[in-house]
């Protein structure tokens, strides 16, 4: 059976489109991009990371024009990445250049610098508050006056927010092996296609960029016993990098580069205990460490990254959450939920021919039974 | 002022600061522009601290501008949708590769504006600092 070239459907298209339009907009009200930008801060954290461009007022179009569906800003913004050119690669990001906003151990309560709170969900009553209902503009720029007047003198001492990460930490007292600085140029799969074995930048690129409901609900598996694992998080850290890019003809030289901007972002260090056998049979306790590092304000989307960064290190035929091609090849926003709603699109001509072997073969069931 | 520096000053301070100075370039010198500002893409290249090795989590959206005066090549690049800061800034750029005169009247202001920048973080970082757990011990008897 061959293919059937078929057309049709471009005025009932039109009319689709005006339809989405129609329901975007049928309250005879929009909402502002600005808006959006101003309150909806986490999923403009989530898409960025998922769409791994970071650009909030983007974002916040993005989800207007998907309505708030995660999954199509996400396809928009990466269709939108697709069409601008890469003018540059950053110089190194180190994470102890962060200035915190937030920062917490769940292993250690004397961390160098100590436990920063600073706006986190976790000790919220989850209740939903009604107030909010009735919250305006004016009402929040009166809290806001009054909160960023509490303090009435300002230690400028204070103006340096950076801390020692507690891997660092734990290296220089010895209790975690020492590790160089590896400056080997990353591999980018947005320029190459993967290829297994991958790379260790390879799988932090599709780790970071992964949905976040997926490399969550993975991580998760792990730890309930699809895996090898029992983290806890050492450090997880929120705050803002500063980014810097060379000056074309002096390259490497820090005091001439370009200062851009900042990025904030999450980043997670997972301590895996493991007893390792040493001479003479004899078991020692040592921690291996798991990274987890995305866009915005994502702290379980990092901590999950973290966890499966560990597994991908130890290939495990036992479990897929440390099989490399089942975690890289399923996590992604895009690919994913492309292929799943690709299947509504028409499939005439293979459902077709499907449906013309069961004919056949039920006609051949009626021949033998009438012979 | 290195470049490093002036820069962070004129990105994070006030933009006011950027037009000034590019303005009393501009008023006083031929500008020639040699990209228009224009959005582009940084790859961020991040060092993770498990085992120190370099990878990309993805980019950043920039605003960049090219201008000439004198002969002296001046880039602007700055985070997000910004063309007039682009602009401002290599001309700023521009004037600090000629060594023009007026920049040397611009260390002053912009080392006012760093302090402004500094009272300002500081603020926030005091604020961020409440948030600073101080854990009591509970007798257990």
């Amino acid at each position: 059976m061959g293919y059937v070239a078929v057309k049709g459907g471009t005025l009932a298209i039109e009319e689709s489109i005006k339809r989405l339009k129609f329901e975007r907009v049928k309250q005879g009200r929009t909402i502002e991009v600005e808006k959006i930008h101003a309150g909806m801060r986490g999923l403009i954290d989530q898409v960025m990371s998922e769409s791994s461009i970071y650009d909030e007022p983007l974002a916040a179009l993005a989800i207007k024009q998907a309505e708030g569906n995660p999954e199509e800003a996400v396809f928009l913004l990466r269709a939108y990445r697709s069409t601008v050119p890469r003018k540059h690669y950053s110089r190194v990001i180190e994470s102890s250049d962060m200035r915190v906003e937030r920062r917490i151990s769940a292993s250690f309560k004397d961390i160098p610098g100590g436990q920063i709170l600073g706006a986190t969900t976790d000790y919220t009553h989850r209740l939903l508050d009604f107030q909010l209902m009735m919250e305006t503009d004016e009402s929040v720029q009166e809290w806001l006056h009054e909160y960023l007047n509490e303090d009435a003198q300002v230690d400028e001492q204070a103006s340096q927010l950076t801390l020692p990460n507690v891997l660092d930490y734990l290296r220089k007292e010895g209790l975690i092996p020492p590790c160089e600085n590896n400056d080997q140029v990353p591999d980018d799969v947005t320029r190459e296609s993967l290829e297994f074995p991958s790379t260790r930048s390879q799988r932090l690129q599709i780790l970071t960029r992964g949905q976040t409901g997926a490399v969550t609900s993975l991580a998760y598996a792990v730890i309930r016993g699809y895996g090898a694992l029992h983290p806890t998080v050492g450090e997880l850290r929120v705050g803002k990098l500063p980014v810097t890019i060379d000056h074309p003809t002096s390259e490497g030289n820090d005091e001439d580069a370009y200062y851009i901007g900042e990025v904030q972002v999450t980043e997670a260090e997972m301590l895996m205990p493991i007893s390792v056998e040493k001479e003479y049979g004899k078991k020692e306790m040592e921690f291996e460490i798991g990274y987890g590092l995305c866009f915005g304000q994502n702290e379980t989307k990092a901590i999950a990254m973290g966890i499966l960064d560990n597994c991908l290190e130890h290939p495990n035929n036992e479990f897929p959450s440390h099989n490399e091609e089942f975690v890289l090849y399923h996590i992604d926003s895009v690919e994913s939920t492309g292929f799943i709603s690709h299947l509504k699109m028409p499939h005439y001509v293979t459902f077709q021919s499907k449906l013309d072997s069961v004919r056949k073969t039920k006609k051949e069931e009626r021949q033998e039974v009438n012979s | 002022m290195k470049r490093r520096r002036r820069t962070e000053i004129l990105i994070n301070g006030s933009q006011m600061l950027a037009e000034t100075l590019a303005k009393t370039i501009t008023e006083h010198y031929d500008v020639r522009v040699i990209q228009e500002p224009e959005n582009g893409l940084v790859m961020m290249k991040v060092r993770e601290t498990s085992k120190k090795n370099l990878f990309y989590p993805g980019e950043v959206l920039v605003t960049e501008c090219k201008v000439q005066i004198n002969g002296a090549i001046g880039i602007g690049i700055v985070t997000g949708d910004q063309p007039d800061l682009a602009c401002n800034l290599a001309v700023i750029d521009a004037a600090y590769e000629a060594n023009f005169p007026e920049t040397k009247e611009w260390s002053q202001l912009l080392e006012q504006e760093e302090q402004n920048i500094m009272k300002a973080k500081a603020a926030e970082n005091q604020s961020i600092l409440k948030t600073k757990v101080n854990f009591e011990t509970m007798d257990v008897s």
